[in-house]
């Protein structure tokens, strides 16, 4: 009945050359991937472009996804995630942002009650709490807008060393919290 | 190139910094190469992908500009059959403009161009379910409203979908028709326009749709129409 379901069997699908299927997935997938390659870029121009390269890695790599290893709709987000990252790498993000109203929504306390109600939203969410807050700001700066170190650093008004151990730390974290 | 020396507490740190997305152009080049051959590397690049994918749902969802689906298509063509000539190409054949008098054609043509009013933006909305899951695409289409299930599912047995709009400042909403099983519906209501915060929900009423004209049952999906900004 959910989405899961339906999306894997389209995948197998793609992964035979099937158009139709892809086009299906696009229909069904692409508002909720869209906001998250422009989350990223915070631009629709940009933002189509990665959905555009995106889409014609998942063609090339549908065979690659493996419902043992996470659901669909993950295997489509990462896919597009890193095709918005390439993206914003491409043009320079290793400079400090200055848009101040980067991130400000999405962090406070009660957007990570809209991280995914599925069991492992959950368990995320929970995780995430045990966090320092700017080491969980940090996180969801980097995995939800793109941020690199240094604009994190400069978001947080932190040294970049600082940073680079917090995330790090704030993930070795996660990894025992989840485990 | 990954050190091939390097600990396995480092590997996953690499893979967890790799999915965050905080690695640097080559750095995140040098994993995304090594996934290709280097197995441990990959099944740790995908649990943390497994790990973090709930963080995704803090993106807001956001109706891709339309015309992207055929860019997607157009791309994976490897050798699209040749495109049909439009209408200013054969305007523009020079046998023709010779025929009709080339200036005033290219001037006039050079005027419709210019004096082409912008496109208006769209109005559109994303209805999302109680969940922030995208449930329903909205789009004002002239006077009338387009609607398609982003992620079809049967209303409950013995019962239909039903969609209202609702104007800024009206007290009541307008029903615009039930919504079919295949989840795609176009309405021209004569009441209404679609405009710039006008409320749009659907929800669950008794077969043939709400008997009093306003909704009986829980709004199952609800969004306002917004100006989709860019292309």
């Amino acid at each position: 009945m959910d989405a899961a379901t339906e999306l894997a069997p389209l995948l197998s699908a793609v992964a035979t050359g099937d158009r139709q299927a892809l086009r299906a997935v696009y229909e069904r997938q692409s508002v909720r991937l869209f906001g998250v390659a422009n989350a990223i870029l915070r631009d629709r121009d940009s933002a189509a472009d990665a959905l555009q390269d995106a889409f014609l890695r998942i063609a090339r790599r549908a065979h690659q996804f493996d419902p043992a290893r996470g659901t669909p709709e993950a295997w489509l987000a990462a896919i597009v995630r890193y095709a918005a990252l390439d993206m914003a790498r491409a043009r320079g993000r290793e400079i400090p942002t200055d848009d101040p109203a980067l991130g400000d929504q999405p962090v406070e306390p009660e957007a990570l009650e809209r991280v995914s109600a599925s069991a492992e939203g959950r368990r995320l969410r929970q995780c995430l709490a045990t966090l320092e807050e700017r080491n969980r700001r940090g996180i969801v700066l980097a995995f939800v807008h793109g941020l690199s170190h240094a604009q994190i650093a400069a978001q947080l008004e932190l040294p970049l060393g600082t940073v680079k151990a917090w995330i790090r730390r704030g993930l070795l974290r996660l990894r025992e919290c989840l485990a | 190139m990954i050190p091939p020396g390097m600990s396995p507490e480092d590997r996953d740190a690499l893979a967890a910094e790799y999915v965050l997305g905080t690695l640097e152009a080559r750095e995140a080049a040098a994993v995304a190469a090594a996934l290709e051959s280097d197995a441990a590397l990959a099944e740790a690049v995908a649990r943390w992908e497994a790990r973090l994918a709930p963080l995704a749902t803090l993106a807001p969802p956001e109706a891709p500009p339309p015309g992207l689906w055929d860019r997607i298509a157009a791309a994976l063509d490897p050798a699209p059959p040749p495109k049909a000539r439009g209408w200013l190409a054969g305007l523009l054949d020079p046998w023709r403009i010779g025929a009709i008098g080339g200036t005033a054609l290219a001037a006039g043509l050079a005027a419709f161009i210019l004096l082409r009013p912008e496109p208006e933006p769209r109005l559109m909305t994303v209805l999302l379910t109680d969940r922030d899951q995208p449930a329903w695409l909205v789009e004002a289409d002239g006077g009338g409203l387009r609607l398609a299930s982003l992620n079809p599912r049967p209303a409950p047995e013995g019962r239909v979908l039903e969609l209202w709009a609702l104007p800024q400042g009206a007290t009541a909403p307008t029903s615009l028709g039930l919504i079919p099983a295949e989840g795609r519906i176009s309405v021209a209501p004569s009441t209404i326009r679609p405009s710039p915060g006008m409320l749009i929900e659907i929800t669950l009423e008794p077969p043939g749709g709400s008997p009093i004209g306003r909704p009986t049952g829980p709004i199952l999906f609800i969004g306002r129409l917004a100006r989709a900004t860019g292309t």
